[in-house]
């Protein structure tokens, strides 16, 4: 199929269900040059001239910069804000003649586990309406559940990439940090922030994953590692042993999902089976918060409203001042070496745990998220809804590669079973996560 | 509460504050009860130097789309102005 037809069937079903009945919200704004874009990549395809991503249809996050596009945030901060660059992995998408599609909703500077904290409106869980899609990169894999585009990318600091491909049953990657470049994106906390690819399945995901890896010199933290090679993805590998999280969640359903898979693809397989134990991890929130507290505070004091947008104490919702004003007050208070501090040392002894695992096993799976997902609008603590990221933030504390995967459903809603291998180690989780993922077919 | 969007008054920002605050309070103290006797450097540090090139990015749309985001500027430079962005 032509790129362009194919681009009209989803601009017909953008059409008919973002901002029209079912009314997902998933977009903030289409591109306005998609068409016009989309005919030079078939021209190039006709040429045998084009890229890697050529006839994939990409949406991306609110908070990466593409140029001549708004760089919103989903905030009222920077509403009218254009990009004047692309971010680095734009370049790297357009390169390889990847078709933008749009800009995708999402939490409110990347502040939310839900989806709901956007300025612009919730977006709503194409599976199940009701639900919230899980954040923050809610619009990213809410446009690819849809059936609004190929593939996505969103940005994952402590979950936002994970848990809304887990709710919204597609495939969210988190790839080492410092393996994808960060220039471009407007951050949440810059020591966790990674720029990762969701898509419909395992091999698609890694095909944007293998163009947006790489070594940037625009990002002084990057590093270059071993490149992707996508016929070994696809291949099964022997002699796997599984690490078997052991860490209790009150939901037994989830869990005996995640159970019921890891045997069946022993089974299947013949790979080994190991409980791990990771130390202090139900201290993951207490751990990760006070760092994003003190980071976003401090990367937001660029939102003075002289240069561009408004003053952000001014013009944001609940959830992104809690993290501003909550970390203007502990920054103020950190003389004691109470927060940031012992944040640190909590991050160090998790990197340190989760080194020594990996050494043990091939990877680390568990459920992605210890519960299943609220209505939207509905009233919860702020503790409950951190607590949806207890299991996927030790993997941004460590700064190692995770994967969310769909592996069934309860009630209807989608469950995703993570999937976690050490630092730059992305070439084994995809081959772990595609023979989980030919169990499904 | 809910986490849907909504515009925050002066008095709801002082409350946010003051809750935060103090779950941030006992998040330290849970923290508190790790083993703190870490001797490796908390903080991983590169080199730290890149290369610098031309940005490409100076460019004529760029230029423009620099001035279109400014909330107040004169003909070629943009104004820097605390505050300006408010509506009369």
């Amino acid at each position: 199929m032509k790129t362009v037809d194919k681009l009209k069937k989803y601009l017909v079903e953008i059409k008919k269900n973002d901002q029209n009945g079912k009314k997902i919200n998933a977009f903030l704004q289409l591109n306005p040059d998609v068409l016009k874009e989309a005919r030079i990549i078939d021209e190039k395809i006709k040429k045998g001239k084009a890229g890697k991503l050529a006839g994939q249809i990409i949406a991306i996050k609110a908070n990466i910069n593409v140029k001549g596009l708004n760089a919103s945030c989903a905030s009222k901060v920077l509403e009218n804000y254009k990009a004047p660059y692309d971010a680095t992995v734009i370049q790297k998408i357009k390169k390889e003649d990847g078709v933008i599609i749009g800009i995708a909703n999402c939490d409110e500077f990347a502040s939310g586990s839900s989806g709901e904290t956007s300025a612009f409106g919730p977006t709503k869980n194409p599976i199940v309406l009701n639900y919230v899609p899980g954040g923050s990169s809610s619009g990213s894999a809410a446009a690819v559940a849809a059936g609004f585009c190929d593939m996505a990318l969103g940005s994952d600091t402590g979950c936002s990439i994970r848990l809304p491909a887990s709710f919204c049953g597609v495939v969210g990657i988190k790839p080492t940090y410092s393996s994808v470049s960060r220039y471009g994106l407007i951050d949440l906390s810059m020591s966790l922030d990674q720029i990762g690819p969701l898509a419909k399945n395992v091999s698609d995901s890694s095909l944007l994953l293998s163009v947006i890896m790489g070594k940037d010199e625009k990002d002084s933290t990057s590093q270059e590692d071993k490149k992707i090679n996508l016929n070994e993805v696809e291949k099964t590998p022997k002699d796997i042993t599984i690490g078997v999280l052991d860490f209790v969640i009150k939901d037994k359903n989830i869990q005996k999902l995640i159970d019921e898979k890891v045997e069946e693809v022993i089974q299947k397989y013949g790979w080994k089976i190991k409980k791990i134990k990771i130390g202090n991890i139900d201290l993951a929130v207490e751990t990760y918060y006070p760092m994003v507290y003190v980071e976003f505070f401090s990367g937001t004091r660029k939102f003075d409203g002289r240069r561009y947008g408004k003053k952000i104490e001014d013009a944001a919702g609940p959830e992104v001042l809690r993290r501003i004003l909550g970390g203007s007050e502990i920054t103020k208070a950190e003389y004691g070496g109470r927060y940031y501090h012992n944040s640190l040392i909590a991050k160090k002894i998790f990197s340190d745990e989760l080194a020594k695992a990996f050494k043990k096993v091939d990877c680390i799976v568990s459920p992605v998220t210890p519960k299943l997902p609220h209505k939207i609008g509905e009233k919860i603590s702020v503790e409950d809804m951190y607590a949806y990221d207890a299991l996927t933030i030790p993997h941004n504390l460590y700064g190692n590669c995770a994967l969310s995967l769909p592996i069934g459903k309860i009630d209807g809603i989608p469950v995703g079973i993570q999937i976690a291998c050490d630092k730059f180690q992305e070439q084994r989780m995809l081959q772990i996560s595609m023979a989980f993922e030919k169990l499904n077919s | 509460m809910d986490f849907l969007w909504k515009k925050v008054s002066e008095k709801e920002k002082e409350e946010i504050q003051k809750k935060a605050k103090t779950m941030m309070d006992s998040f330290s103290k849970r923290l508190s009860k790790i083993d703190k006797n870490i001797k490796a450097p908390l903080i991983e540090r590169g080199i730290g130097e890149r290369e610098e090139s031309i940005e490409e990015s100076n460019d004529d749309f760029s230029r423009k789309i620099m001035f279109e985001n400014a909330q107040n500027k004169n003909k070629d430079f943009v104004i820097a102005e605390k505050g300006g962005w408010r509506e009369e």
